[in-house]
């Protein structure tokens, strides 16, 4: 039976948010029910215990002296040993190396074993560290708490749950997120691309949306979060006479977000300090970080005529104005950090720069080596320049994909002046290809709009919604090594067998064609595993002779076939390829006799 | 049954189940001895604790949700320390209040009050809701008919009867609701902040 409530949550790097649908209040109206955010009970100070609507995305674990006794109570059980939420994030700052934050980014870094404990990365003596997917359970799990606590009616298990991924989170990840999800009590939980439940918040507050779009038009979602930035491109195409959705590419991972802008202006004012011999700690810079977020959304409104907005942070010891610390973020060097450094207007032509920039890497986490979003998006949209059978898109003289609607989300695009930017970079692109400009579609409540898209899209799986079409969003590949004789110093040349074609829909299994492998009964076999956000045209079987930039590398899959008896040592299987309802891509061996046994991804490899 | 109305009598004369410290306690024993035989006894007859031993351990039955733990009873006092430390914890006001500002220039004092000031604001905001006891335009006429005299300070040529009304010199504050959070420990809410000590 269906459950009463449909629950979407937003998993996000810096926040996370749920929003819920009451299918009870919808009546016979065939509008749908009004989507609600849930306020999240966290402690946001020492014995202070309130419901905010987002709950940010920090961990603290800490120790017996750093909190009063009993001053870490919630209105629940199970949560001793650890603080999840704005208390977390605000003491945190004070207790560097107790704080596991950006646990999301971790769990996408192919570069670590992400079910090894190595959170916080940087540790003090003493904490026990989590691994990334143990950081998302508990996380995930305080939220069904939470649910628990503030609906004890209707229980978070018995409800249908939606969690969003990063479009761009490989299936490793994926799997890593649904994994933790049901390690943390998730009975119904089913997966969801961050920019397509944007692109469903925009539906849910616009129920004349098919007047705004037609047949052959593709949207653009432009999603920059906390820690990473999305593209996804979605066509609007025609089905038995009604407009319908399908989601025809989405872009490569983007370790790059608001915090490292935010960032990167504090750095800027810090180095200025630095100039005049002012040395900030740890507490002042994250106030020098809070206020310059602050300064800059002032400065970037069009409204505010303001050349520069004063940056105030307060002295440390009881001596509050004596050490008051006075700066300035100018206007100028706002729009020069961020509009140039982040958006800077560049031709569709240009691709991201490779060298690493020093000041955006923190230990660790593989963050984008160019912060010109810019140029990842005309990366993005050039990518589509294939004549793709799957995933056509309308596309310019030069074959740059173009866009004729935008939809922003993300805390970033708040600013006018960053909206303002994006738009006229792409639209000098679409000129360039004798393209009309693209319209921006008005997106609200960017911070609860993926929570709300979420929640929309369970009931559009219902049936009570539009749905999006979409299916894998990249083509998958194993690797299988050529029987050429072995050149020494040289690997063997790889060979990429097509195991799972974009676009393959949810709720599909298919056999791949082609060679059976011989597996060795009772000892691990493993494959090598590839993915392709560009490649759309490889179908199921198809071999690629050779494995260029556009195939990337991820965590092998193995399988253990357990020795029967009677059988030989080798048992020969075939690869079948079943995208689960749920949106999960699993591979399976299947032998002669129609034994079966599913591929696991091994996350403890290290990929260099 | 008779057991059960010894055991009571026993157990409210060892009211306190922890002891002073020093004090060896045979009452204390005698108390925790009764509190298991109890407990031993509910478990088999009825299967589960009786509510006095899951209160007096300060358990809390699973599936159940848990109280919210009792606020302690608050006098002025308390309340009046634990407003002022909500003030400093988030806008540092008695910092700003207990510093001497008279070598610093107007800048400088005025970066720290716009900072002290935005924030004492919210925090006000957050925990106390004030209105205007009259919600009337300052500087113009207002009657008095309906107004909690109580709540007016008359000033200037002010007759021996009330008058009708007159110049609305200032609107006046009233606190509508105050939501405090409960208090925690009582050793702590002398403390209205704490000291910091930073291990390097």
């Amino acid at each position: 039976m269906d459950s009463r409530y449909v629950i979407g949550i937003d998993l996000g790097t810096t926040n996370c948010a749920l929003a819920y649908a009451d299918t009870a209040a919808m009546g016979d109206d065939p509008a749908m029910p009004p989507v609600s955010v849930l306020g999240i009970a966290q402690l946001v100070h020492p014995g202070e215990v309130r419901a905010e609507p987002l709950l940010p995305s920090a961990l603290l674990l800490p120790g017996p002296a750093d909190f009063p006794a009993g001053s870490l109570e919630l209105p629940w059980d199970g949560a001793d040993g650890q603080v999840i939420g704005r208390l977390a994030q605000r003491r945190g700052a004070e207790l560097a190396g107790k704080l596991v934050s950006s646990a999301k980014s971790w769990l996408c870094h192919a570069g670590v074993d992400r079910t090894a404990p190595i959170l916080p990365w940087s540790a003090a003596p003493g904490v026990n560290r989590l691994s990334p997917v143990e950081a998302s359970r508990r996380y995930l799990e305080y939220l069904r708490q939470a649910w628990d606590h503030a609906m004890p009616e209707t229980p978070f298990a018995s409800q249908q749950v939606l969690v969003t991924v990063p479009a761009s989170f490989d299936a490793v990840a994926r799997d890593l997120t649904q994994r933790a999800a049901e390690q943390a009590g998730y009975r119904q939980v089913t997966l969801l691309e961050e920019p397509q439940a944007a692109f469903y918040a925009w539906i849910e507050r616009h129920p004349g949306w098919r007047e705004q779009v037609a047949v052959s038009d593709l949207i653009l979602v432009v999603d920059i979060g906390g820690g990473t930035t999305d593209f996804t491109l979605i066509a609007v195409t025609e089905r038995a006479g009604e407009l319908a959705l399908e989601r025809v590419a989405v872009g490569d991972h983007i370790l790059l977000g608001g915090d490292n802008m935010d960032l990167a202006l504090a750095r800027l004012v810090e180095s200025e300090l630095a100039q005049t011999g002012r040395k900030l700690d740890a507490v002042q810079l994250q106030s020098l970080w809070y206020n310059c977020r602050v300064a800059k959304e002032k400065l970037l409104d069009p409204e505010s005529g303001a050349d520069e907005e004063p940056v105030t942070i307060l002295g440390r010891g009881s001596g509050l104005v004596g050490g008051v610390i006075k700066a300035k973020l100018k206007r100028a060097d706002a729009v020069r950090v961020l509009l140039d450094g982040f958006f800077p207007e560049v031709s569709s032509q240009e691709e991201p720069r490779r060298a690493r920039r020093a000041a955006l890497q923190e230990i660790g986490l593989p963050y984008a080596a160019d912060p010109a979003v810019t140029r990842h998006l005309a990366q993005f949209l050039r990518q589509q320049a294939s004549q793709a059978e799957h995933g056509a898109v309308r596309r310019g003289a030069s074959g740059l994909a173009t866009p004729t609607h935008v939809l922003f989300n993300g805390g970033v695009l708040h600013a006018p002046l960053v909206r303002e930017r994006l738009m006229a970079v792409l639209n000098s692109w679409l000129a360039a290809e004798g393209a009309a400009p693209a319209r921006l579609l008005a997106g609200e409540d960017l911070m609860h709009a993926v929570a709300r898209g979420a929640a929309y899209y369970g009931l559009a799986r219902r049936g009570k919604g539009v749905r999006i079409r979409g299916g894998v969003p990249r083509t998958y590949y194993v690797g299988i090594e050529s029987s050429l004789p072995a050149v020494p110093g040289l690997p063997n040349p790889l060979k990429a067998l097509t195991v799972a074609p974009f676009g393959m829909e949810e709720g599909t299994q298919a056999r791949v064609p082609g060679p059976e492998f011989g597996l060795t009964v009772g000892e691990p076999a493993e494959f090598r595993f590839f993915s392709s956000a560009s490649r759309k045209n490889d179908e199921i079987g198809a071999l690629i002779e050779e494995v260029g930039e556009e195939i990337q590398e991820l965590s092998p899959i193995e399988v253990t076939l357990p020795a029967s008896e009677g059988g030989g040592p080798m048992t020969p299987v075939t690869l079948e390829t079943v995208v689960t309802e749920t949106g999960v891509l699993q591979l399976w061996c299947v032998a002669r006799d129609g034994r079966r046994w599913k591929l696991e991804f091994n996350v403890r490899e290290r990929i260099a | 049954m008779e057991f059960a109305i010894l055991t009571d009598e026993i157990s409210s004369r060892s009211a306190a189940l922890a002891p002073a410290a020093g004090e060896l306690s045979w009452r204390s024993f005698l108390g925790r001895l009764v509190l298991a035989i109890k407990s031993f006894w509910a478990i088999v007859l009825t299967g589960a604790l009786p509510d006095e031993v899951v209160q007096r351990l300060g358990l809390a039955r699973r599936g159940q949700a848990k109280a919210a733990p009792a606020a302690a009873q608050a006098g002025p006092a308390e309340g009046a320390l634990q407003m002022l430390g909500i003030l400093q914890r988030d806008a540092r006001l008695i910092d700003f209040l207990m510093e001497d500002i008279a070598a610093y220039s107007d800048d400088q004092v005025g970066a720290a009050v716009r900072s002290v000031h935005q924030q004492c604001r919210e925090a006000l905001n957050r925990y106390v809701q004030l209105a205007p006891v009259i919600d009337g335009v300052e500087g113009t006429f207002t009657k008095l008919a309906g107004v909690e005299l109580a709540a007016v300070k008359l000033v200037g040529n002010v007759p021996p009867q009330p008058p009708p009304g007159g110049v609305l010199r200032h609107r006046g504050w009233r606190g509508v609701k105050v939501d405090l959070p409960p208090l925690g420990a009582k050793a702590s809410l002398s403390v209205v902040a704490p000291a910091e000590i930073e291990i390097e």
